[in-house]
């Protein structure tokens, strides 16, 4: 029984995406939880990402100058780091995901914020996008791992990897490197020229890099960037996503394999 | 020329010779820079190249590029102002004792990599034009060139962070080998958020007053080229190259030793370092900052007799809010007391000196605009010398700096300096400067820059003329 009792408490801490980083309540969207995360906001935030949340703050610009990335601009545009469909706006579990991890090389992690505040940011920064107000989406429901990282699941990952030609903007063995990047015309929703990841790093994947990361940002894609959603490709292949996590992490071996 | 220091100057650096921050280690031993060398060999390897490819000590905390806190390095945006100024903690954060942090019993700890920082920067080659006479001033002198090859001479060491979230410290350790100088730069504790979040922050130690102004001595793309110094007379042969509102502008002005202080090194506020006290914070939000300082005296180092404490203050008002523009405008008034001393023709007497002044700060996506101007002011200046000597002195520097492309920054500077001081020597000069520096990486950067003297067709035996040109080509290089 008792077995039994952890083992089903595993599969939800696995199955259920509002397990990851989350212990504090989600405070309710009252006025005065958005008054104090526009006071957090604007000590924390609006540097970057601007007054009325456009992304444009006083030192946004200089992150990428020339070249991506910009910060998110909450009022207009989708949002990368997602559990949801691709186009669709983020749960509130993405955004407290983001602002506690951080966006390695490009945002810091507000981790050091108590979690109630990182809900009322959270809140506040809802109030910037109108599409918050409407039924929110349903995220991904990320299943347990079906597939074990053994040599065989990695020779076929990495076979998927080049079936779905990944190879071009990652390069043939994941650095980064691949021919469309090279040839300068991988761009991001501004225009601007952007790199793909170096799969061989995994402190650089800025969606996160455990199983979970990657099955998430496989389905989901980063919008906004070239990276697509592979949910219709992965269509009644649930094991081959996995096939393609393992290979994936094959090419950087850390500790979070 | 009487009364110029006849002490043997081993050093054209600015630091040295105007502050004297490195009273205990005036030349440098080969102990020190054999622990130099150790520290920065073992602060490489600390690190394995794809970190170092990073960047220094916050950066690699963090887990961010530099350019999350700067426009390009060491210049900062309205973000890095704020990580500054909340003691090395996120802005609207308190993070200083958790972030990075190993718990170990009652102590924590950061890694060491989160610690220390290291810069190399320097010229490669340098070339000028200028008038040599012999002795400075005394002769109508000759028009030379003169190229020289170099090696990155200046090595700084930075080892900054958080204590816990009210505590924080920086220590800047420079050795500059061209000038034969090794010491500590900066040193200082932070205690911040004191009271409420912004409303108290409080720096002891040996700090740069400057730091939180919309003009920062230290934060200078186009880096500082001390003066030329002759050797057996310790005249100022030719200018310096810096922005010469921060300097101290004064002929004959000596430091509490007697010491006649060059006219060409920042000075008072805009000091590199001076030890005492400072207090800042903003009570009323982000458009508003306050500061308010004691510091033991210029050119403490030259010998502080505690004739008398100075005093600082500024305010700056801020606008930051979004459409990828900042800017700011900072006022402040630097009273000096029996700071400094003047010959009168018997002996060195006590004198005030004291400096007011303005800066400003516009920053729209790639242009970064910025300027100050400054006015020092003797009091107390003797009777004896009244007519000999000018009691007041202006400076105005004016800069730009643009990412001309992705990896390339074009920074161009006027100065001006009204000179004080000796009127026999005190002069007007005005200086432009250009530097293209490109970032083969975001911390390692190549640069060529060129110095023209405005106002060299006057001509005239001084300091402030016999400088013509000058080219250099040097490195960037932090880690």
């Amino acid at each position: 029984m008792y077995q039994r009792s952890i083992a089903l408490l595993f599969i939800v801490m696995l199955t259920t995406e509002t397990a990851l980083p989350v212990g504090a309540e989600k405070p309710e969207g009252h006025r005065q939880t958005q008054e104090r995360g526009r006071h957090i906001y604007e000590q924390a935030c609006l540097w970057c990402h601007g007054t009325e949340g456009r992304g444009d703050g006083p030192a946004g610009w200089a992150i990428g100058r020339y070249t991506a990335p910009r910060p998110r601009d909450f009022v207009s545009e989708g949002f990368k780091f997602r559990s949801t469909p691709s186009g669709e706006l983020p749960s509130d579990h993405d955004l407290f995901r983001t602002v506690t991890r951080g966006i390695p090389g490009v945002m810091p992690s507000f981790g050091s914020l108590t979690e109630q505040e990182r809900w009322e940011v959270i809140t506040y920064i809802k109030t910037f996008n109108p599409a918050f107000k409407e039924t929110p989406p349903i995220p991904l429901n990320i299943p347990i791992p079906s597939v074990p990282a053994s040599e065989a699941s990695v020779a076929q990952g990495r076979a998927i990897y080049l079936q779905f030609g990944c190879q071009g903007c990652h390069g043939e063995n994941g650095t980064g490197d691949g021919a469309v990047h090279r040839a300068g015309e991988l761009r991001d929703e501004h225009g601007l020229r952007i790199a793909p990841t170096d799969l061989t790093s995994r402190a650089s994947f800025k969606n996160g890099s455990d199983l979970r990361d990657i099955y998430r940002t496989l389905m989901t894609g980063l919008d906004g960037t070239p990276m697509p959603s592979y949910a219709a490709n992965f269509e009644g292949n649930e094991d081959n996503v996995w096939h393609v996590v393992n290979y994936l992490l094959s090419l950087s071996p850390g500790p979070s394999q | 020329m009487t009364g110029y220091s006849t002490k043997p100057r081993t050093s054209l650096n600015r630091f040295a010779r105007t502050t004297c921050l490195k009273a205990h280690i005036e030349r440098p031993s080969i102990h020190v820079l054999g622990l130099l060398l150790c520290a920065m060999v073992g602060t490489t390897s600390l690190f394995p190249p794809s970190e170092a490819q990073a960047i220094p000590a916050f950066a690699r905390k963090y887990a961010v590029t530099c350019t999350t806190c700067h426009t390009a390095p060491p210049r900062l945006n309205t973000f890095g102002e704020r990580f500054l100024e909340n003691g090395y903690q996120l802005p609207g954060t308190e993070d200083g004792g958790s972030i990075g942090k190993k718990n170990l019993g009652d102590i924590s700890l950061d890694d060491v990599s989160h610690y220390l920082g290291v810069r190399l920067r320097g010229n490669v080659l340098r070339n000028d034009r200028f008038k040599q006479q012999s002795p400075a001033g005394t002769e109508p002198g000759i028009v030379e060139n003169k190229s020289e090859l170099g090696f990155p001479e200046v090595f700084s060491l930075f080892t900054a962070g958080t204590l816990s979230k009210n505590i924080g410290f920086f220590v800047e350790l420079e050795s500059n080998l061209k000038e034969g100088v090794t010491g500590v730069e900066r040193a200082f504790l932070t205690f911040d958020n004191l009271i409420g979040q912004d409303l108290i922050h409080i720096r002891v130690g040996r700090l740069d007053p400057s730091a939180a102004s919309s003009f920062s001595t230290l934060r200078q793309h186009m880096d500082t080229i001390g003066e030329s110094i002759n050797p057996s007379s310790d005249v100022v042969q030719r200018a310096g190259l810096l922005p010469l509102a921060t300097a101290g502008k004064f002929y004959g002005l000596r430091d509490r030793s007697g010491t006649v202080m060059s006219p060409y090194t920042p000075a008072l506020y805009n000091g590199v370092a001076e030890t005492g006290i400072e207090i800042r914070g903003r009570p009323f939000g982000e458009w508003f900052l306050y500061q308010l300082g004691v510091l033991n005296g210029a050119h403490e180092g030259s010998g502080d007799t505690n004739k008398g404490k100075d005093l600082y203050g500024a305010i700056r008002f801020d606008y930051v809010r979004s459409s990828h523009f900042s800017a700011s405008m900072t006022g402040f008034a630097y009273i000096g007391n029996s700071n400094a001393m003047v010959f009168d023709g018997t002996n060195n007497a006590n004198v005030n000196w004291n400096r007011y002044g303005i800066a400003g700060h516009a920053r729209y996506k790639m242009v970064d605009l910025y300027g100050m101007y400054t006015m020092d002011h003797i009091g107390h200046l003797p009777s004896a010398v009244s007519a000999t000597f000018d009691k007041t002195a202006s400076g105005l520097s004016i800069a730009a700096d643009a990412y001309v492309t992705n990896q390339t920054l074009l920074s161009l500077r006027y100065d001006h300096m009204d000179a004080g001081g000796e009127r026999t020597q005190r002069a007007s000069q005005s200086f432009v400067g250009a530097q293209i520096k490109h970032y083969l990486r975001t911390n390692v950067a190549v640069y060529a820059r060129g110095d023209a003297n405005v106002r060299k067709a006057e001509d005239g035996n001084t300091a402030a003329r016999n400088l013509r040109n000058a080219v250099f080509v040097g490195i960037d290089v932090a880690y």
